[in-house]
């Protein structure tokens, strides 16, 4: 990277997972405003739906996700009923519009649960919402808690995608972390999959966690050559010690610095590249025929919670605790404790707890930084049917230093990155975006 | 009656053809003789979707229309017999509601779509599937197994369009047939019959 490019490595910049992000969520958007936005929803819409398992068997140091700790398998068996229940809820309110076009696993760790727990919740998502055999399956899996036979269980109720928490496969780093699993561990879970006929294999790795060293991840992006996943995603490790308590555990002088973080992060994309993988985003790779590849190459990619993603939906129905859905251009979160999300589903209503209603200038702004991310390309002149002169004008202000430091490039009305630049579309995007200025505490660019 | 049966005309219908085609116009009334039919419909997002199937004794084709609703095609060689709406008019006016008298005696694609209402209604999987089972033995009769104990209820339709009537996925009704067989609820799951227990 160029030496004039490092300096915005160091900025902050939402994840751009959601526009507007979760910060300007509010409790204005309750109950009644998302079943409003569902029965706005058309008839054959494609729909995503997301299904959060908040329970872990242990706690991983560097987590920011919604979860916790739980040694009572009967507390995950009221939570799959309550799912249960909010699948009917907003299978009501959809009244039969909508398609899902994939159904997402995530958590906290969603293996926690058992087959016969993951099966009755897909049923239910099937008889309330309907499935067909071309709905992508997805789960997100501890490969600590992968049991033999596991994976072909998996297989057979249909999941044709699955990711594993890699992280980092240094036992020291993974001491730092609190989660470790042996790379043998980890092959055996690959071994399984394939041999189950799971198509699409994916690793999430971490760069920026405590002991990490060039010679450490270099070693962990070899190994993750090694097994082959059809994709991998790798994310910048979020130091947020003041608000996630269990950060604390992480020292911080055993963090790399800024500099550190950017010369892991390019390291690792050099490799990976040389492996013959694609630059999908700005944090995804994955190899020349898997389906983000093609999507990336069409100019289909999106961005959705998961990340980059391929699916064709723009409808996120999210289901279980501190779940975002998005719908009729209203986002709307789930109460983010599983007691306050079990209440409302024993009440009978939609638990929804807070959200944000998208205004057409936001929508504007989306597209733009949308376009940005997953394309590297963003079309001025359309967001200007929306946006004023004006508006347009402070975006093209706002981006200038990039201009100057040859990271974007003006082409009549659009915004493109520059080759190589792709780390900093977020930065880029952060500068123009009018609610990013106002933000508190963002992650870091790299 | 007399009248009617004189006018009949039987005709054979190879399998997989259409006897009625979605969007064409229909003229008869038809009723099956022997074999059965799957109905199915093209959603707009261009999805086939199965409405119904129809065994022997039932009729479609109960209205004359520019457009038919639907499209039925025999699941296996076929014979139905069909009268003519222009005919069935003409006759009713000496002998009216002649031609409730004749549907009287089986059931129509209007029956068939109340069966596929209550059964996309059921909250299970698995609930779906036996209530299925059981409707069409109902519609084409069980028989008794080779040791007297089960029932057999003959299934002509593939797994797929089964797996499309009842709205699942078609790893979702392999699962849920496995299963009730684990119950002891089926006693044996064959590619072109189904034995219920009991």
């Amino acid at each position: 990277m160029k030496q004039a490019w490092r300096k915005y490595l160091a900025a902050r910049a939402p994840r751009y997972t959601s526009y507007p992000s979760a910060l300007q969520f509010s409790t204005a958007v309750d109950d009644k405003v998302y079943q409003e936005a569902l029965s706005r929803v058309s008839l054959y819409e494609p729909i995503s739906i997301y299904v959060h398992v908040p329970f872990c068997k242990q706690l991983c140091w560097y987590c920011g996700c919604n979860m916790r700790v739980e040694n009572h398998y009967d507390r995950a068996l009221d939570y799959v009923d309550s799912l249960i229940g909010e699948t009917r809820l907003v299978s009501a309110a959809l009244a039969g519009r909508g398609r899902p076009s994939s159904v997402h696993f995530g958590g906290g760790t969603p293996n926690y649960l058992e087959t016969d727990e993951i099966a009755r919740i897909l049923d239910a998502i099937e008889c309330e919402f309907g499935l067909t055999d071309d709905a992508r399956l997805a789960i997100e899996l501890d490969p600590r808690l992968i049991k033999r036979g596991h994976l072909a269980e998996l297989a057979r109720l249909g999941f044709s995608r699955v990711s594993f928490g890699v992280q980092d496969f240094d036992p020291d780093v993974q001491l730092a972390i609190n989660r470790v699993q042996s790379f043998e561990l980890i092959e055996s879970c690959v071994c399984d999959a394939r041999e189950a006929g799971i198509e699409d294999v994916s690793f999430d790795l971490l760069y920026g966690l405590p002991r990490q060293t060039p010679a450490t991840f270099a070693a962990t992006i070899e190994k993750t050559i090694a097994l082959g996943p059809d994709r991998v995603s790798i994310f910048g490790y979020a130091h947020l010690p003041a608000a996630l308590p269990r950060q604390r555990m992480i020292r911080d002088r055993e963090l790399p610095d800024t500099d550190g973080r950017a010369e892991l992060s390019l390291m690792a994309d050099e490799k990976l590249v040389a492996a013959g993988y694609g630059r999908i985003g700005f944090d995804h790779y994955a190899k020349p025929g898997n389906s983000l590849f093609s999507a990336a190459c069409a100019g289909a990619l999106r961005r959705n919670f998961q990340g980059f993603t391929d699916d064709v939906a723009t409808t996120m129905i999210g289901l279980g605790a501190s779940a975002i859905s998005f719908a009729s251009g209203v986002y709307a979160q789930n109460a983010k404790t599983v007691k306050q999300y079990a209440a409302c589903i024993a009440e009978g209503r939609l638990p929804t707890e807070r959200g944000v209603v998208r205004t057409e200038r936001d929508e504007a702004y989306a597209k733009l930084i949308a376009e940005l991310l997953c394309q590297r390309d963003a079309d001025l002149e359309e967001a200007g049917r929306i946006l004023s002169g004006g508006e347009i004008d402070n975006i093209k202000q706002c981006v200038m230093p990039f201009v100057r430091d040859g990271v974007v490039t003006f082409d009549a009305a659009r915004i493109r990155m520059a080759p190589g630049a792709r780390e900093l579309s977020r930065a880029v995007a952060a500068a123009f975006d009018p609610y990013a200025g106002a933000a508190p505490a963002l992650a870091r660019v790299v | 009656m007399e009248q009617v049966e004189r006018i009949m005309a039987h005709r054979t219908v190879p399998q997989n053809k259409a006897i009625l085609k979605e969007g064409e116009p229909n003229d008869c009334l038809y009723v099956i003789v022997s074999g059965s039919f799957r109905l199915t419909k093209y959603l707009e997002d261009g999805r086939r979707q199965v409405t119904g199937f129809l065994f022997k004794g039932d009729f479609f084709g109960v209205r004359a229309c520019d457009e038919s609703a639907y499209t039925a095609e025999a699941l296996e060689d076929s014979l139905v017999c069909r009268f003519p709406h222009a005919f069935l008019e003409e006759i009713s006016t000496a002998s009216p509601g002649i031609k409730d008298r004749l549907i009287a005696r089986g059931q129509t694609e209007y029956h068939k779509a109340q069966d596929h209402i209550v059964l996309l209604g059921k909250k299970s999987a698995e609930e779906r599937v036996l209530s299925f089972i059981e409707l069409v033995g109902k519609s084409v009769g069980a028989t008794a197994d080779e040791d007297g104990e089960g029932r057999v209820i003959p299934l002509s339709m593939p797994r797929q369009d089964i797996a499309d009537y009842l709205g699942l996925r078609l790893e979702t009704l392999s699962r849920s047939l496995a299963s009730l067989k684990k119950k002891g609820v089926l006693r044996d799951i064959g590619r072109k019959s189904l034995v219920l227990s009991g």
